[in-house]
């Protein structure tokens, strides 16, 4: 192929024929390896599905790095017809689409086998097509930058490096894959996230902070971080404190106070008020003695810990009507809904510029998604949980399937995991999921998952 | 009687007359039996039920559903939300025993909706639900009440034409569902 590119006139004619190629294999690999992650998300294949995917990828790096012959091998070529009798950008347009599926020549490393069922695993269109781009990258450079094709095709040192290089990039793959979801405390939960600091609670125990690498314990409860401000309450004892400090910079007293959210400007909690009803309220550190009340009281459990980023505070509302996630502009005292859905339960927001990440749990899914704030589209999905509940066969023992409904397909394996409290930082995206024990108390542990 | 009569007829007539009756009771209950098990193995999907009409949408599976119309597991008749869960009498969701979940402060984890399932069935699909009327069968023992979820659709849930058969003033049957009584039977 490089010397088919290489054919063309040195200049423009030679730009035109390697732009031909570089679209063929765009096109041919995003739409090959998207309907992949489009058939993975009809499918949704389970955890069998996906340990067999991960036994072969493992397989194939060890092949490529031993240089083991490839198997199953294709003995196809492109046809070389189509070279003599078109135009030399037409066909190599034509190369690359073939060469873009991966599946249509010779196939130069195993890791190409192990990518087709990671991407069925991955379920999504959109990933499909960033690895159908990557792939597309990948077989564009060698003949695109390579003057020499003996170089690759005749000498064993060329095919060899790019068997390693394959096997380097598929084991990074799986690396990433699986350090995905990585744990940050358990028990620990409800976090709040500025630049590389973390906070979060352990129940029965007190607040921590996480800042390059040590961990602090905290001399209060539920601490929330916010530009250059941190805080914790201590019973009704709330302390705002310098975040790199943590010296105190206003103390006061919040009866019933149960969780925060803090900015340069602001301070946002939750608080519990003597009829045992629940309301947001805010005030500036400017003037803490004049208080705004963002919601109505509210029931225990209707309303979700409020997010506070600049002047924008978000929250939940859930209950049998339905959820909402809404925000309120503590400068302008202007609310928005930003989401609602009787059908699924969204929960948690946090927001970081024109992002919102949230959860949001449905009857075949619980999902982390971050989308943008304003509600247009649903975001993406960062993390996954099975749903809360299974279902049943459908039909009655002895009975016939015709006319049964399930609400899921296919049957999901529940769990009693729920995804819970988020938090956002430039890099990372922050849950809690919860884990039930007795009496019906839940544990939580904090997972931290990288944005990109 | 014409076992009887052909036994009868003969000269060991009541020797033939008993195996007669005999042959015919054995053969008759066989017949019987096979005709109920062919019903109920091949024509429809849950006890009572008549035709092939299929489930309205229902958050576990079968379309068990309390007086009311909201839903119930089928398999042990407990109340769920829309997203499945077991709940309590207010709505609120409660693990295997029956408790109410918390957060880790203790409070109540927060409510999903509950809908009545021809409801459901009527906001997926754009029309007004009814429930008009039912008729009742023996199943598991006790008296079970089949309802039709009812509306002005040409179509029922399976796709195909919608029938009257338990609705009224010209609506039809959208889907089917149940509710099991405490009653013996």
């Amino acid at each position: 192929m490089v010397g088919t590119v290489r054919a063309a006139r040195p200049g423009r004619p030679r730009v035109l024929a390697a732009a031909a190629f570089a679209a063929g294999l765009t096109v041919s690999g995003a739409l090959t390896f998207g309907a992949l992650g489009a058939i993975g998300s009809l499918l949704r294949p389970g955890r069998g599905f996906l340990v067999a995917a991960a036994v072969l990828a493992g397989a194939a790096v060890l092949a490529d790095l031993a240089g083991l012959r490839v198997r199953p091998q294709l003995r196809l070529q492109v046809p070389e017809r189509w070279r003599q009798t078109m135009p030399l950008p037409r066909a190599l347009f034509l190369y690359g689409l073939l060469l873009g599926t991966g599946l249509t020549t010779f196939v130069a490393a195993a890791a190409a086998w192990a990518l087709l069922p990671l991407i069925v695993t991955l379920a999504s269109v959109p990933a499909g097509v960033v690895v159908g781009l990557s792939f597309a990258a990948g077989r564009a450079l060698p003949v695109l930058a390579v003057r020499d094709e003996t170089a690759l095709a005749e000498r064993p040192r060329g095919l060899r490096a790019l068997r390693i290089l394959a096997a380097a990039s598929l084991a990074l793959a799986l690396a990433a894959g699986e350090a995905r979801a990585a744990q940050v405390a358990s028990p620990g939960g409800d976090p709040s996230a500025e630049a590389a600091d973390l906070v979060w609670q352990v129940p029965g125990v007190g607040g921590f902070l996480l800042r390059n690498g040590q961990q602090t314990q905290l001399p209060g409860n539920d601490p929330a971080l916010g530009g250059t401000r941190i805080a914790w309450h201590a019973g009704d004892e709330v302390t705002i404190a310098d975040s790199t400090t943590l010296q105190p910079v206003l103390q006061l007293a919040i009866p019933g106070v149960e969780k925060l959210a803090v900015s340069d400007e602001w301070l946002a909690y939750r608080v519990r008020l003597a009829n045992g009803k629940e309301e947001l309220r805010a005030f500036a550190l400017a003037d803490p003695t004049t208080t705004t009340v963002l919601t109505h009281a509210r029931e225990r459990g209707y309303l979700g810990r409020p997010s506070l980023s600049g002047d924008l505070v978000v929250y939940h509302l859930a209950g049998p009507a339905g959820s909402g996630l809404f925000s309120f502009d503590l400068a302008t005292g202007k609310r928005r809904r930003l989401r609602f859905s009787t059908q699924a339960q969204l929960l948690s927001p946090a927001r970081l510029g024109s992002k919102l990440l949230y959860v949001r749990i449905s009857r075949c899914s619980q999902e982390l998604r971050l989308g943008p704030l304003d509600g247009n589209g649903a975001g993406r999905v960062l993390y996954k949980l099975p749903p809360l509940a299974g279902e049943d066969a459908g039909h009655e023992r002895g009975h016939t399937h015709q006319g049964e409904h399930l609400p899921c397909t296919p049957k999901p394996k529940p769990t009693a995991r729920m995804l819970w409290t988020t938090a956002l930082s430039g890099t990372t995206a922050y849950v809690t999921v919860l884990r039930p024990g007795s009496g019906g108390q839940t544990t939580p542990t904090l997972l931290a998952l990288n944005r990109s | 009687m014409l076992s009887e009569t052909v036994a009868e007829s003969t000269s060991r007539r009541g020797f033939l007359a008993r195996a007669g009756r005999l042959l015919l009771a054995v053969s008759g209950t066989g017949f019987v039996a096979a005709a109920l098990r062919a019903q109920q193995a091949e024509a429809f999907h849950f006890c009572g039920h008549i035709y092939t009409t299929g489930s309205c949408p229902h958050p576990t599976g079968l379309p068990r559903i309390d007086r009311a119309g909201f839903p119930l597991r089928a398999a042990d008749g407990h109340p769920v939300d829309d997203l499945g869960r077991p709940v309590d009498s207010l709505g609120r969701p409660v693990d295997a025993r029956g408790d109410l979940l918390r957060d880790p402060d203790g409070n109540p984890l927060p409510s999903a909706p509950r809908t009545r399932i021809c409801q459901v069935a009527a906001q997926e699909h754009g029309f007004r639900p009814y429930h008009d009327g039912s008729w009742y069968r023996c199943c598991g023992g006790h008296v079970r009440r089949l309802m039709d979820c009812c509306g002005y659709v040409r179509n029922r849930i399976n796709g195909d034409a919608a029938l009257t058969g338990y609705c009224y003033s010209g609506r039809r049957v959208f889907c089917v569902m149940y509710y099991d009584s405490k009653i013996r039977c």
